[in-house]
């Protein structure tokens, strides 16, 4: 079959010169699927205005009280209460982790805004949880409400907050409550997932027993199977509050509201590293302190009595001891001023010296470590090799006799795997090497689709095909196949940096305990910071364009490969370890040759996660000028075209969609589980 | 309440009787529903809205401040949703605007005052480079074009643009005056501000697309480019400095007339704002406290302002 694809793919290039519509798709055949949606919402919306008008008005005054009294309670007396939750969950170490925490946030002058956040996480996550494990429970228990969840699902996690936007706009109108509609929107899909795993991990010899019992269907689910999945249940609510805390800065974005996201974007909008850096890590620290009591609350008790009426008491009164400190503080504004003053001491403008002397002592090699990447892999791929090779970039110039050598070369490498017996790798290299003669600029687009479709055709079959082939149809018919080009070669980039940089700092992790103690925390702030951040020294050091986008997205796409890498070599069992010792393999015969073959299952979904990552930042990256799907989706917002918005993110939603059913099939292929 | 209802009713008395024109009372309409200013993503624009509301709140409105995007913001004021956008620059406006404009939903009550600039700018050391500035023919001395150039953009010069989602004229113009610079477009405000501060501290050529007033230009030595002649009446070929606009929902007439008045004569000095800005971004002063000052200072204004629109 490859044979077959690589005909047609030499017969597109050929037809190239003669055929132009091959390499930019015609706008005459644009399907129009944007004004289809558009008419769609025009029919919806004025359907479901009146109830969203509703919702959003108890919604409002929810979230008003909610932050009405976060923001009575005097400062000290919150982080009294939250460090008692602490002690409560998981000692005095916790406590002072919790003290210290908010005692940063205080300092950091973001005490207001961080308990706005606070109070829209809060409202968020009960909510996403109660949906979420209702939704849980219904596609446990029918195969038809499953099958539309998982989709949906999918969709709700891939799909660029940005895009689904516009209709929130339309539908909801202004304010924090579209924010905090978006973040319940993504925060559900961890919930779903918990309480699914956790009905599936009821032993049927319970439920036997429970039946025998005589259990009534009610009794049975309140009794027996909810306490069984409780740890499950437990972890679902805490994976929905980290989700909830990551999107509270694209709440900011589209709602705004006097929170910390809406901080960090104006520090961003005014490029103060310093001012993003500390209201960044306010987030951050909120989310490890509410992360860590509740995954305290979630871990079984060890020696927790029984509810006594003591017991009670005892927690009353604990828990009303900030309650008194609190009418003490408002009693006396003298003491409160006093307290006040420790707000906002950090002055972190220093910060923005540093990075701009930075700057002003470093261009020329910054500069020129920006031209050797640009020439050297970001324009080869992008162009092509035919494009980017000329004597001002590389020292020669693409002539015919350097076109014939490389092909020449190229098939040559081709033949001889395949004579190997790896017909694969031969066809591999032989795309592989059309690709970078071309670049993704150059590559046409029947070709493109018809690699991917064969391309999910062999690793799993007819379904997974036409989900390829409808689905790169549809992005193309779109018109989006310059973006996606775009797109597609940033993240090939930013994955294969990640997987050789972060591959290698996971074996280093997994050969040494202190590095790794050292590098856990630095990969808890890349993901839980708002990637905006990096994105000011990235812009200040790289200027606009490809390669601060670049820079962006690997820092933020390098935590999977380290996180999976890491687990891969360390879960090796030790008697494989063991006896390649005795049969007398130095350390890298047994890295390449035992651990990595052991592990590569755990690898390649980390590579998986890598491209996820990366797909994620794509939005992000657009903010310093990339032009890939995350650019359309903001020109659509720009617009305010719905439909244009949907197509953009459902695009990006489909290449992850596809990239992630085509690893998964691999590793299920050479014999793997993926989880 | 009932208090301040009554002075104001006796305010249009007392001016009746003293000049006795054949004026009908405004009244002030809705005062139970409040007035909902658009917060957009700049300072500038935030001091105008608070500016606009402190005055409404004057003439005995509530009003509510709501953040919203510069774009998204027509949908809510074409909906209603949003009342009024004291601060309004229609150089990228998106193509809501114009059809939300056209279905008169919305409806333009005329100049804030505000003196803006609109253009190319480019840092003292471009100058080394491309010595016949701040001529624009100076872009098309092959030199210069050579010195601007960049990987991406070779050979051609590079011109940093506002971002794709902003809407700019850059690109035609360049083409129509034949000047061979690539637009790049920059992605964010914090991209555009962030290359500015860079270029400057390492003493690199750069020639980009700005506004004025900006903080940024307080902090940076630039100069502004003489632009190339255009059509000034094709507003998508052509950058100019734009005439900064109020827009106000189409109901907004009717529900409160006085306020309408007051919004229609709201005038701000580019001077004014330019040094509020500082304030607030640079000196750290409170948006309330910049504000105030600005309310005590222009005492006569204001309240010319508030005694017409209660005429």
């Amino acid at each position: 079959m490859w044979l077959v694809v690589l005909a047609f793919i030499a017969i597109c290039i050929a037809m190239r010169p003669a055929l132009p519509w091959l390499v930019t798709y015609p706008s005459s055949w644009l399907l129009p699927v944007p004004s289809i949606i558009n008419s769609v919402f025009g029919f919806l919306i004025p359907l479901l205005k009146p109830i969203c008008a509703v919702l959003a008005i108890i919604l409002r005054a929810a979230l008003d009280a909610c932050s009405a009294a976060l923001q009575w309670m005097p400062w000290p007396a919150m982080i009294l209460f939250f460090a008692i939750l602490g002690w409560l969950a998981r000692g005095w170490q916790l406590a002072l982790f919790t003290a210290v925490g908010l005692g940063y946030v205080v300092m950091a002058g973001y005490w207001e805004q961080g308990m706005n956040t606070l109070s829209l996480v809060t409202l968020a996550v009960p909510l996403a949880v109660g949906f979420g494990f209702l939704l849980g429970v219904a596609a446990h228990s029918s195969r038809y409400v499953r099958g539309i969840t998982m989709v949906v699902l999918d969709l709700l996690q891939t799909v660029p907050a940005f895009a689904f936007l516009i209709p929130l706009l339309l539908l909801f109108g202004f304010g924090p409550i579209v924010g905090l509609i978006a973040c319940l929107v993504y925060a559900v899909a961890p919930m779903v997932h918990c309480t699914m795993l956790g009905l599936e991990r009821v032993p049927p010899s319970l439920l036997e027993a429970a039946s025998m019992a005589g259990c009534t269907r009610r009794q049975r689910f309140w009794h027996v199977i909810l306490p069984t999945a409780k740890r499950e249940i437990l972890t679902g609510i805490n994976q929905t509050t980290m989700a909830a805390f990551s999107m509270v800065i694209m709440a900011a974005i589209i709602g705004g509201f006097n929170d910390v996201g809406w901080e960090v974007l104006n520090s961003m909008r005014k490029a103060e590293f310093g001012q993003s850096l500390l209201s960044g890590l306010v987030i951050a620290v909120l989310a490890m302190v509410v992360d860590r009591i509740t995954f305290g609350m979630a871990q079984p008790a060890r020696d927790r009595t029984q509810t006594t009426l003591r017991n009670g008491l005892r927690m009353a009164v604990i828990l009303g001891l900030p309650l008194f400190v609190a009418f003490l503080l408002n009693a006396s504004p003298s003491t409160m001023a006093w307290a006040d003053k420790a707000q906002g001491v950090i002055d972190p403008s220093g910060l923005n010296r540093v990075v701009i002397r930075f700057v002003q002592d470093f261009s020329a090699p910054l500069d020129a470590f920006k031209v050797f990447v640009l020439y050297h892999f970001m324009l080869p791929l992008r162009i092509g090799l035919v494009g980017a090779v000329t004597p001002f970039t590389w020292g020669f110039a693409w002539t015919f006799q350097v076109s014939t050598i490389y092909c020449g070369l190229s098939l040559s490498l081709a033949v001889w795997l395949w004579f190997r017996g790896q017909w694969q790798g031969g066809a591999g290299v032989l795309i592989g090497s059309t690709l970078l003669l071309l670049g993704f600029n150059g590559f046409p687009w029947p070709a493109f689709v018809i690699v991917v479709t064969a391309l999910a055709w062999s690793v799993s079959g007819a379904r997974l095909a036409s989900l390829a082939g409808l689905g790169t149809c549809f992005i193309v018919g779109a018109g989006l196949y310059g973006p996606l080009g775009q797109s597609l070669y940033l993240c090939l980039l930013a994955v294969l940096i990640c997987m050789f940089v972060g591959g290698l700092l996971g074996v280093a992790a997994a050969k040494s305990d202190r590095f790794s103690a050292v590098l856990k925390p630095v990969c808890d702030a890349l993901q839980t910071m708002p990637q905006f951040i990096f994105l000011i020294p990235a812009l200040m050091f790289f200027q606009v364009g490809e390669l601060t986008g670049l820079i962006a997205i690997a820092l933020y796409a390098i935590v999977p490969p380290i996180r999976y890498v890491e687990y891969g070599i360390r879960s090796v069992p030790a008697d494989l370890v063991e006896t390649s010792r005795q049969i007398g393999c130095t350390a890298w015969q047994r890295l390449i040759h035992v651990e990595l073959p052991v592990a590569k299952p755990v690898v390649v979904l980390g590579a998986n996660q890598t491209i996820m990552a990366a797909l994620s930042m794509l939005p992000v990256a657009a903010l310093v000028g990339t032009k890939d799907l995350g650019q359309q989706v903001y020109i659509a917002l720009s617009k305010a075209d719905a439909g244009l918005g949907l197509v953009a993110g459902l695009s990006v939603a489909l290449v992850a969609m596809i990239s992630d059913r085509i690893m998964r099939a691999t590793v299920s292929n050479t014999g793997g589980a993926l989880d | 309440m009932i208090g301040r209802k009554i002075a104001l009713w006796t305010l249009p008395l007392a001016a009746g009787l003293a000049i006795a024109p054949p004026a009908i009372a405004k009244p002030l309409g809705d005062t139970d529903t409040s007035i909902k200013i658009a917060i957009n993503e700049w300072t500038g624009q935030n001091l105008s809205a608070h500016i606009a509301g402190k005055l409404l709140e004057k003439l005995g409105y509530k009003v509510e401040y709501i953040t919203a995007g510069t774009l998204p913001q027509f949908t809510g004021i074409a909906s209603g949703s949003l009342s009024v956008s004291p601060e309004v620059w229609p150089s990228n406006l998106g193509d809501v605007y114009p059809k939300a404009k056209a279905e008169g939903k919305l409806e333009e009550i005329g100049e804030l005052g505000l003196d803006t600039k609109d253009g190319w700018l480019y840092t003292a050391d471009t100058k080394t480079v491309c010595p016949q500035l701040p001529d624009w023919t100076a872009l098309k001395d092959p030199a210069c074009v050579q010195a601007l150039a960049t990987p991406e953009t070779f050979p051609n010069g590079r011109l940093l643009d506002y971002p794709a989602d902003w809407g700019s004229a850059s690109g035609p113009e360049l083409k129509n005056a034949e000047i061979p610079f690539t637009p790049v477009p920059a992605g964010s405000e914090g991209a555009l501000v962030a290359e500015l501060q860079a270029a400057v501290a390492a003493h690199k050529p750069l020639l980009m697309r700005f506004w004025a007033p900006h903080w940024v230009l307080a902090e940076v030595p630039v100069e502004w480019l003489k632009m190339p002649p255009c059509d000034e009446k094709n507003l998508a070929e052509c950058i100019v400095a734009p005439p900064v606009i109020k827009v106000v929902w189409a109901g907004f007439h009717e529900k409160w007339p006085a306020g309408y008045e007051l919004m229609k004569s709201l005038q701000i000095h580019a001077d004014d704002q330019q040094k509020m800005i500082y304030a607030v971004d640079k000196q750290g002063k409170n948006l309330d406290q910049a504000v105030d000052g600005w309310i005590e200072e222009h005492q006569s204004d204001w309240q010319a302002w508030v005694k017409a629109a209660q005429n």
